[in-house]
């Protein structure tokens, strides 16, 4: 944001400015295997964002300096289109994308069965296309969907949304403007199947209730996203199958 | 085809011993992969995924590099398959297609391959490897089908690698990619069947 008031009201007769209530996910529509060249890829709208993702791998491992003997890794790369948000940004990679690729690429470090493709590497690119909020949440939404399309092993899809404080109460899924003038900020990833905590970062400051109350409503939100994602990768065999059964008829 | 279809961490079964693609925890099977799980049984056939090799495949690869030792081959799966030159009388250059088996796969994931032997002139398809048990289908049924049909001859790859020489290609190819895109669906033959003789069919008149 360039300049401008430094606060802003964020709430209108108990809703939120674009008419959600604090504890309302934004529309959130997934599509799997969405890229022919790549091995896994995914594409998901979240409110106003727009990320794909594609996944490469396992592959032999080049630079072989940065090959593990026992393990696979994972190189993944987040990056904010130039065009994706108000102010037009530059090219290449910043402080903030290197940050998002290092969060990105630990959440799953411990979901993917690296341990199964020793020697190799797993390229995973997320690129933003449009960006309102919560990207760092949709792309790991996404990711997660793109690895499991590539038929990668993993324990666990990784879901993940984002919790803040707006007018000093808990909200669920921040846009843009909110996260800018809000009070705090939560991005946090869960595993679908036992809610481990794969990602937790946060800004601002919040008691020990309101935590507890943001991992609460987050808690339930990631359960959704994680359905979503399911629906999204059972859909590509479905909808086929349904096309061959339509032939037939 | 029979089986749930199943994601990443979703239960397949009570049990403990877990099979291909699936992890047993707290007394409960999940899957690893998104694939079709046997409700008795305790694994899982994945839907996508590289090729592994196992002992006894037969696999097409092409020649990458040429060593005093032997031949690295590319064979379409994370690692390359060495073919050892003591083994064999022939002598491979770069880019030579071979077919050749697996011989073993060691915990260092080095692949020997034994019998190779030199694919010349036709055409190479390249699929998703975990299709190839469709392609071939059951004792051979489908490839049949598609090689009386096209009159080609073809050698499929575990690896996802289809080798095509001689006959109707186009019509070939066109089968094995129909395959491909409908192998989750049940009574395929049958439809490759008709479908060979329909197009074959136009071809001619």
């Amino acid at each position: 944001m360039v300049g401008g008031a430094t606060t802003k009201e964020l709430m209108v007769d108990g809703k939120r400015l674009d008419g959600r209530a604090l504890d309302e996910l934004r529309p959130v529509k997934i599509t799997a295997s969405v890229l022919n060249n790549a091995d896994g890829s995914a594409y998901i709208e979240w409110g106003k964002n727009k990320v794909i993702a594609g996944v490469f791998g396992p592959r032999p491992c080049h630079p072989k300096r940065m090959m593990d003997p026992y393990r696979a890794i994972i190189k993944s790369r987040y990056r904010l289109a130039p065009f994706s948000t108000s102010d037009h940004g530059r090219a290449g990679p910043n402080r903030r994308s290197i940050e998002l690729s290092k969060v990105i690429r630990e959440a799953f470090e411990s979901r993917v069965l690296l341990e199964q493709f020793p020697q190799t590497m797993i390229e995973l690119t997320v690129e933003v296309l449009e960006a309102d909020g919560g990207t760092r949440c949709a792309s790991l939404v996404a990711a997660s969907v793109a690895l499991a399309d590539a038929g990668i092993p993993m324990k666990d899809l990784v879901s993940a949304v984002a919790v803040g404080k707006i007018n000093d109460q808990i909200a669920l899924d921040l846009t843009g403007v909110e996260d800018n003038y809000g009070d705090s900020d939560i991005p946090f990833a869960l595993a679908g199947r036992n809610k481990e905590l794969m990602l937790f970062q946060m800004d601002g400051v919040l008691t020990k209730e309101q935590i507890n109350q943001a991992l609460d409503m987050g808690t339930k939100a990631c359960e959704k996203v994680h359905q979503l994602q399911v629906e999204a990768l059972k859909r590509v065999y479905e909808s086929k199958k349904q096309e061959v059964e339509a032939k037939e008829d | 085809m029979a089986g749930k279809l199943v994601v990443p961490g979703e239960t397949i079964s009570e049990g403990k011993k877990p099979g291909l693609h699936a992890y047993s925890e707290e007394g409960k099977l999940r899957s690893t992969v998104v694939g079709l799980a046997d409700e008795k049984g305790s694994r899982v056939i994945a839907l996508k995924g590289k090729y592994m090799p196992q002992p006894g495949d037969w696999v097409i690869g092409v020649v990458q590099s040429v060593k005093y030792a032997g031949n690295d081959v590319d064979i379409k799966c994370p690692y390359p398959g060495f073919i050892l030159s003591k083994m064999t009388k022939t002598e491979f250059a770069l880019g030579d297609v071979v077919a050749a088996q697996v011989e073993k796969i060691d915990e260092a994931k080095r692949i020997d391959l034994k019998t190779p032997k030199r694919l010349l002139g036709g055409e190479i398809l390249e699929v998703s490897s975990v299709k190839v048990p469709r392609i071939i289908g059951k004792r051979n049924s489908m490839l049949d089908t598609i090689m009386k049909g096209s009159g080609s001859e073809i050698l499929v790859g575990r690896n996802g690698r289809i080798w095509l020489k001689g006959g109707n290609i186009a019509l070939a190819v066109r089968a094995i990619l129909m395959v491909e895109r409908e192998a989750h669906t049940s009574g395929l033959t049958d439809r490759v069947a008709e479908f060979m003789k329909k197009e074959s069919g136009d071809t001619k008149g």
